[in-house]
């Protein structure tokens, strides 16, 4: 019994020093946490961090005294709070769209809206989008009922405005306080507001954060830093972009990464691509070999996996979701399919800005957008004001909230909480980064100038000379755009 | 009797291929007024466009590499399939299988057998030592059309088995027993009986496949899209960009004629080298 006392004893005791030596041990790492934690006013480490997308969200900026600290984001176009949805008269309208799988996402809104003003209702005509594209115009410009419909960025868009069929939305209030200002562009045409691009999404590369954390790696945020890290991980075993270089389309997002730091401002940028798109400029403009360079170091770095030309998107978010690759350089739409092959990513994605440029960077990320809601000027008045009630109702926060958890993308509206989607929550930083609207897409001219443009790139990344690359590839331009 | 089929037929096809004519010598969007430019569409088509005859000449061997190895395949299996015992009518039904799969799971089943890092064929080839032939088969121009052209092969070849089992069957079993009889060997009576009874079948398959190599579209599409760099570019995809990628339908309508045209001559050409006599002139 004494034996068993002293027993007992010894093991109280061991206990006792355990708890007090794991005490000891998390007492300073909770105090190094909390000092860490972004604070307003207190110094921050790496500028163009941001904490969110809410009103009370923190972005670690140059402050006046010229040195980093955490400073309030602003996400809308004023510092003003967020304002109430407005009360909607009585009647009824069209909502017309191309996204049958939101439908019943939507329908749930609609219902609460007609709740929240008795004596209104929406009605959802919904066309393929295919339909839609071909269609939409011819129909909603004949019907008044129409009085809120959906465009897509670029081409519908800019043929809804030039058939005066988009209501100027820029003296509605929610537009400046709801809207996340910096996803305002594709809806505006000099300086008004003629549609709220809704949903939105991020071309930018996810990465395995645990992968990272496990391997002791710091997200690249220079170009050189970029390639170092691209070396690293190919020398642990990793492929570090699983870059679907046989698949345009998402081989293609990374083009908008390389674009955004390629000039001094945003408007030599657009002079840049015009002239190449036009056919003034061909892809041996310096700046262009200088891009299509980066693509070659890249390759050179070991970023790409082997055979990166014969790597489709099927291969390589098998890989990503496998931990076999450290990086997808795709966007917020490539989470789903992650997530699909193997459910155990949920939580671990997160989203980087890919820098091409050792200097301060102009931009942080690349946003873009799915759809445009806008009001029928050709609609009544009662309509009209209908249709911006509505629009409003969807920019409160808790009903876009609804919407982007039901549809498993962000929304453009401020304070949305994400926290019921982990993915969505960890990748809805980059809203408070310096975002640039996916300029891949300003080349309008698809079949004679981006297809093969990007072709080169990608034959350029899978090992082929660059400068008989760009010269063959500028002839079939200039050849395409004359016949 | 013959007008209510003239009418659907002028309607549903001439009416059409009329308009394409007509849109070959316009400037035309699709969308906005088309302008008529004369024969400006095929000048620049035949002079000034190396997208184009580079994919004229990607379709080109296409074409031989699909038309040679396809009929080669068909009559070879064939004669060995001709007998309607139980094992052959099952190996007809083997090899005929690919033939009734849809052409984009075709496609996307060779894609992830070509895959250079995680596929099939590359692991069979590093497995028994050959790791320098395994190749990035569809990343690579050099190689691309040639897996594309592989895929069709193997796509089609079990439907022309069918044709040449069908066609073998009508060869008299005497003219086999005949020439055993005089003591001819199994290649000789394949040169002197079989060769020559099933050209007729022959100039069909081989017209047969030449048009479906000038209008394969979908496993291109599929498994390439094209590319790297128009490697596997042809015709029928050229057409389709220019018009539903770049609205150009002018520009398509032109090249879609030239395509016409060139399958008339290659069609004729065959023809005239197969020497068939169909009886027309009797």
């Amino acid at each position: 019994m004494k034996t068993k006392g002293l027993s007992t004893f010894a093991s109280l005791r061991a206990g006792v020093v355990a708890l007090v030596a794991t005490a000891l041990v998390i007492t300073p790492l909770a105090v190094a946490h909390a000092a860490d934690a972004p604070t307003f006013g207190k110094a921050c480490t790496t500028e163009g961090v941001s904490t969110g997308q809410s009103t009370s969200s923190l972005i670690c900026q140059t402050g006046s005294n010229g040195k980093l600290t955490w400073q309030r984001v602003r996400l809308g176009s004023t510092n003003a709070k967020p304002v109430a949805a407005s009360s909607a008269p009585d009647g009824t309208i069209e909502f017309h769209h191309w996204r049958p799988e939101d439908k019943v996402v939507l329908q749930g809104i609609i219902d609460k809206f007609e709740t929240a003003n008795p004596g209104t209702h929406i009605n959802q005509v919904i066309m393929s989008s295919v339909d839609y594209t071909n269609l939409a115009y011819a129909k909603i410009s004949v019907n008044k009922k129409a009085a809120v419909f959906v465009t897509s960025r670029g081409g519908q868009f800019n043929q809804f405005y030039a058939g005066g069929l988009l209501a100027d939305l820029s003296n509605q209030r929610f537009m400046k306080q709801n809207v996340i200002a910096s996803a305002l562009t594709p809806g505006t045409v000099n300086g008004k507001v003629y549609g709220l691009p809704y949903q939105s999404l991020f071309n930018n590369p996810l990465y395995n954060a645990e992968l990272f954390a496990k391997q002791g790696w710091k997200v690249p945020t220079t170009w050189t830093q970029t390639l170092a890290f691209c070396k690293t991980a190919k020398a642990a075993g990793f492929i570090p972009f699983a870059w679907p270089g046989a698949t345009r389309g998402n081989a293609g997002q990374i083009i908008n990464s390389f674009l955004m730091n390629s000039a001094p401002d945003l408007a030599t940028l657009t002079d840049r691509i015009t002239a190449i798109d036009t056919g003034k400029a061909d892809l041996l403009s310096p700046w262009f070999v200088e891009m299509a360079n980066k693509y070659k170091a890249m390759a050179d770095a070991g970023c790409f996996p082997a055979n990166p030309t014969g790597y489709n998107d099927t291969v390589a978010p098998a890989d990503f979701a496998s931990g076999k690759a450290a990086i997808y350089p795709t966007g917020t739409f490539g989470m789903s399919t992650v997530t699909k092959l193997n459910p155990a990513m949920s939580g671990k994605m997160k989203m980087m800005s890919m820098i091409t440029t050792d200097a301060k960077p102009l931009y942080q990320g690349i946003t873009n957008n799915t759809f445009i809601l806008s009001v029928n000027a050709k609609s009544s008045s009662t309509d009209q004001k209908i249709a911006a009630a509505f629009i409003s109702f969807l920019a409160q926060a808790e009903n876009a909230q609804a919407y982007a958890v039901g549809t498993s993308q962000h929304v453009s509206i401020i304070n949305v909480d994400y926290s019921a989607n982990i993915d969505l929550l960890n990748t809805s930083d980059i809203m408070g980064k310096k975002l640039l609207l996916a300029p891949r897409f300003l080349f309008n001219n698809v079949n004679n100038v981006r297809n093969p443009l990007e072709d080169a790139l990608i034959a350029i990344a899978g090992g082929a000379d660059v400068t008989k690359t760009l010269t063959d590839t500028s002839k079939t331009i200039k050849q395409g755009l004359t016949s | 009797m013959a007008f209510p089929a003239f009418a659907i037929y002028s309607f549903l096809y001439l009416y059409p291929a009329l308009s394409n004519l007509l849109y070959s010598t316009q400037r035309w969007d699709g969308v906005t007024k088309p302008e008529f430019i004369g024969l400006k569409n095929f000048i620049h088509l035949l002079t000034d466009d190396d997208l184009f005859m580079k994919v004229l000449s990607n379709n080109i061997r296409f074409a031989i590499i699909v038309v040679v190895l396809q009929t080669g395949f068909g009559l070879l299996f064939a004669t060995f399939l001709t007998e309607n015992s139980k094992t052959n009518i099952f190996l007809r039904t083997v090899y005929f299988f690919p033939t009734i799969l849809s052409s984009v799971s075709v496609g996307l089943i060779w894609t992830f057998l070509y895959d250079p890092n995680y596929g099939f064929i590359n692991a069979t080839l590093k497995a028994i030592g050959l790791d320098k032939l395994a190749l990035n088969w569809l990343g690579d121009s050099k190689y691309s059309l040639y897996a594309v052209a592989v895929t069709q092969i193997w796509f089609h070849t079990g439907q022309m088995v069918v044709i040449y089992v069908a066609g073998l069957q009508q060869i008299p079993a005497e003219l086999y027993e005949a020439a055993e009889v005089d003591g001819a060997t199994r290649w000789q009576q394949f040169k002197n009986i079989t060769w020559p009874m099933a050209l007729p079948t022959t100039a069909v398959i081989v017209a047969y496949t030449t048009i479906q190599t000038f209008r394969a579209f979908d496993l291109v599409y599929a498994m390439t899209q094209g590319g790297p760099l128009n490697s596997s570019d042809l015709l029928v995809t050229l057409v389709y960009n220019t018009a539903f990628v770049g609205y150009k339908f002018g520009y398509a309508a032109a090249q879609t004629i030239f395509l016409v045209l060139l399958v008339m001559l290659v069609t004729w050409l065959q023809r005239r080298t197969l020497r068939i006599d169909y009886g027309d002139k009797k």
